[in-house]
């Protein structure tokens, strides 16, 4: 089958999901962005004490806020998180990634399993690598500008 | 006998030089499709000079997630949100008083506007780099691929 077909037949879990960063809704913000720092994430996702997504906090959202008094790092990460995102089941269809990264303008989606406890994160990055199997001679041989590979990567 | 060893199975592995032949549509548009058919503009450069302090009011007030940097008309760097995550927020007094330079991701990884999207989605997926800055043949910056543009250009190719 070809990459149109697989598309819409293939599930979020045949994606390459990336280990999701958890933080509880207390933590401070601070707390947060050093776990995004370590786990070198651009998002964390807030669960309640059943596991349950109640809200995530990326990047994007730090820096708007570093426009005013930083005194919000010291806050809790509940008071600043998103309530409303993007999530997909692991039985979705690859497609739905899509979908939700571009109703949504974000390039996270939550992966959720049938009990809608987190498992994962996907995205944009799941999503490139998901095509890009489809171009071995493309990963071979393409020109990627002066060095191979950056110590640290630009993207989660 | 020449060579450097008595074995002759090496075999190079790009030695098939033929063009590629797709039976999926989308493989074959990701394939034929250039770079540049991924919206890459507008885009924002600042100068390597540029405090921090003042590429972060830019980015904010823009609403955008990266900046190209550039000096002397060269592409020399890309500081995103990742930058301001790692190295300005918890440290913001002192790195935002910083010429941008000494903060942004350096060399970063481009394609040229001639290379298969195909290569750009690579870039993506190998280097991890989810803003793809787009060069010409004389290394002039011609935009920034944001994961908001190749999600667009993905959903028009699929349909």
């Amino acid at each position: 089958m070809g990459l149109q077909e697989n598309f819409r037949k293939d599930t979020v879990r045949q994606l390459n999901l990336r280990e999701a960063v958890t933080v509880s809704p207390t933590v401070t913000v601070r707390g947060a962005v050093e776990k995004m720092q370590s786990a070198k994430v651009g998002c964390v996702i807030v669960v309640d004490d059943d596991g349950q997504a109640v809200g995530v906090y990326n990047e994007a959202m730090l820096r708007n806020q570093l426009s005013g008094s930083r005194d919000f790092l010291d806050h809790a990460v509940s008071e600043h998180m998103a309530t409303k995102f993007p999530w997909t089941l692991l039985t979705d269809s690859v497609e739905t990634v899509l979908d939700a990264m571009q109703v949504n303008n974000t390039r996270f989606v939550v992966v959720l399993d049938e009990n809608k406890k987190v498992v994962g994160l996907t995205g944009q990055k799941g999503l490139m690598e998901y095509v890009a199997e489809h171009f071995p001679q493309e990963v071979m041989v393409q020109y990627v500008g002066n060095r191979i590979q950056n110590s640290a990567r630009e993207g989660a | 006998m020449s060579g450097i060893s008595g074995n002759n199975d090496f075999q190079d592995p790009l030695e098939d030089y033929s063009p590629p032949t797709f039976d999926d549509p989308i493989e074959k548009k990701l394939h034929e499709d250039r770079a540049a058919a991924i919206q890459s503009a507008p885009f924002t450069a600042v100068p390597a000079n540029m405090l921090v302090a003042d590429v972060l009011k830019q980015m904010i007030g823009e609403d955008i997630a990266c900046v190209l940097v550039e000096e002397d008309g060269k592409l020399v760097g890309v500081f995103s949100d990742r930058d301001v995550l790692n190295k300005v927020a918890l440290d913001f007094e002192s790195a935002s008083t910083r010429p941008v330079r000494d903060l942004m991701t350096p060399e970063p990884v481009f394609v040229r506007d001639t290379d298969p999207a195909a290569a750009m989605l690579t870039v993506v997926a190998v280097s991890g780099h989810r803003h793809v800055p787009i060069l010409d043949g004389n290394d002039k910056i011609l935009g920034i691929a944001s994961p908001r543009r190749i999600a667009d250009y993905l959903t028009a190719c699929f349909g």
